[in-house]
């Protein structure tokens, strides 16, 4: 009886509650410990904070105090960014990942191209797109395709790939030309990856234009973090890591509601 | 039996004979992967319009390439293959395939009239075949609609006109798989071991819709398959091919007329001899690939 609880959802809750209130309670409690705060200065309250303090200065980031002012402008520049980013990448990797899956030619021209840029460090070229755009959102903007660009393109061009051979074989016989056979046949399938890779792609956006932000230091969430840092406030900086990361789950959890809703053939179908 | 002169140049031609006929030849093809024994050698068989061919032989001998080749997926590397079409709009040539091609985002009534969203079927004319085979018209739409409606009522799947196809269970799948390539009204239908993966009550089942539909159509179906007791009930030919390279071993006419019960069939005397004749044959080809030119056991001498 009591396994079957703690195996239903209601129980599975609970005990994620528990291991929430448990980290916190530590969090909390240890660095109030004076021994220890002497052992580490992962235990000493300047740095790590308290998530007593750390709740206190998100209601301050979201009503504004006279210290702080309230975030939204802030996160509004952010989420700007990273929305923008992930679209604009979304779109072009989905269209690469069909484009390359449906044409063995064009695969064999451009997978070396892309296999390069795959393997430079993107976050590395920040400087220069701060360079070419100005500590600007185009900047963020261009970080977020960067990064997003590649998550997306190798799940669509896996999911243009995956059509099995014989339905192309049995479109083509029933007189569908290598265009359509893309778009009636393909195109579902690199939807579906596309959305599959969407909360990699929404998570690494979110970081790669926080990142961006940091660098160029005038804009967004990333701006609120530099702040932080040079004013050597650990309770700003985890406020803002917690705000981002309520985003980025909130962002995730509704990408994978679409998924479920408008895919859910495809869920089925495996 | 063969009109096509035979003609080693390898080509698929594509003819417009009016015909009392001879829908479909292969004159001595031939078949081979560039590295390798070749798959077939020297077959050639003819096919009548309307009629229903089986295909039977050892398993890896070839039987699918057969398919592969008459559907142009793959080219011959000698011989000759050649389509005699009525020259009528109905699409030339489909296939059903041994495994799933239906497509998961579409409901079933939507791969029935998936042909139509390709260009080259835009200005198909829709064929609504009633119960007395006869055809009838309308506007395009209207006629889609109603030929759409009609092939599920044929198969017995009214019900599920808007369902997915992870919806419906495995023989209705193949049932509607069938009816996706049966839907363009096709000339020549392509069954490659379309039913091998379906329960044998569900499969008689199967047989006896897809037997009617095909006749009621008129549609010269190619049948391959692995079951003997399905090749003799629903063909009217069955060509049994020799082990790799492929050619044509032996050939049966089958005498159970146009109407056929499935079940009764498989009871009667005469299905039981003949079925015992083409395993027998059959068996011959199977010692051959396994190695031993030794016989099965089994009735000697065949019905031709």
């Amino acid at each position: 009886m009591t396994n079957n609880w703690s195996d239903s959802n209601w129980g599975v809750l609970a005990q994620r509650c528990m291991v929430i209130v448990v980290a916190l309670a530590l969090w909390e409690f240890l660095p109030k410990i004076v021994w220890l705060q002497k052992l580490s200065a992962v235990f000493d309250p300047f740095f790590v904070s308290s998530p007593s303090l750390v709740f206190q200065r998100v209601v301050d980031l979201s009503i504004g105090s006279e210290s702080q002012p309230a975030m939204w402008s802030y996160l509004f520049d952010t989420l700007t960014g990273t929305f923008i980013g992930v679209a604009i990448g979304t779109f072009l990797g989905a269209f690469l990942g069909l484009l390359l899956s449906n044409s063995p030619r064009l695969q064999r021209v451009f997978s070396p191209f892309v296999a390069i840029l795959n393997a430079t460090p993107r976050i590395a070229l920040i400087p220069i797109f701060v360079i070419l755009f100005g500590p600007t959102l185009t900047a963020s903007v261009v970080t977020v395709v960067a990064v997003v660009f590649f998550i997306v393109f190798y799940n669509a061009y896996a999911g243009g790939c995956s059509v099995p051979v014989q339905t192309v074989q049995n479109v083509r016989l029933m007189g569908a030309t290598p265009g359509e056979i893309m778009r009636r046949v393909r195109l579902p399938y690199v939807i579906v990856w596309t959305f599959t890779s969407l909360p990699n792609a929404i998570s690494f956006g979110l970081v790669a234009a926080v990142t961006a932000e940091i660098l160029t230091g005038k804009v967004g969430m990333g701006r609120l973090l530099l702040n932080s840092i040079a004013s050597v406030d650990a309770t700003l900086t985890f406020a803002v890591v917690v705000v981002l990361s309520v985003v980025g789950v909130a962002l995730v959890t509704l990408a994978d509601r679409v998924q479920r809703r408008a895919l859910h053939w495809w869920e089925r179908s495996l | 039996m063969s009109k096509a002169p035979p003609a080693a140049d390898g080509r698929t031609t594509f003819g417009n004979v009016d015909a009392h006929r001879e829908i479909l030849s292969l004159a001595d093809v031939q078949f081979g992967y560039s590295a390798g024994a070749p798959v077939i050698d020297n077959l050639s068989m003819s096919i009548d319009a309307g009629s229903i061919v089986g295909i039977v032989g050892p398993s890896g001998c070839g039987k699918s390439t057969v398919l592969s080749l008459v559907s142009g997926l793959l080219s011959p590397t000698g011989g000759r293959i050649e389509r005699r079409l009525d020259g009528s709009e109905r699409h030339p040539l489909s296939m059903v395939f041994q495994k799933d091609t239906l497509l998961p985002w579409l409901s079933a009534a939507g791969n029935i009239s998936l042909f139509t969203r390709f260009k080259a079927n835009r200005k198909h004319r829709f064929t609504q075949v009633s119960a007395d085979g006869q055809a009838e018209g309308g506007s395009q739409e209207e006629e889609l609609a109603a030929h759409v409606s009609s092939l599920l009522r044929l198969a017995k799947l009214t019900d599920y006109a808007e369902a997915f196809p992870y919806q419906l269970s495995g023989g209705m799948r193949r049932r509607l798989a069938f009816l996706v390539a049966v839907a363009s009204h096709p000339q020549i239908l392509l069954l490659d071991e379309p039913f091998s993966a379906v329960d044998e009550p569900t499969r008689v089942g199967i047989h006896e819709d897809v037997f009617r539909i095909a006749k009621m159509m008129k549609i010269t179906t190619v049948l391959v398959t692995h079951d003997l007791a399905e090749a003799i009930t629903m063909c009217d030919r069955v060509f049994i091919l020799s082990n790799r390279p492929a050619r044509v071993a032996q050939e049966y006419k089958i005498p159970f007329g146009t109407e056929r019960r499935m079940l009764e069939i498989r009871e009667r005397p005469d299905f039981l001899e003949l079925y015992g004749h083409l395993w027998h044959d059959l068996s011959i080809q199977i010692s051959h690939s396994q190695g031993n030119g030794a016989r099965l056991p089994g009735p000697a001498g065949t019905l031709n």
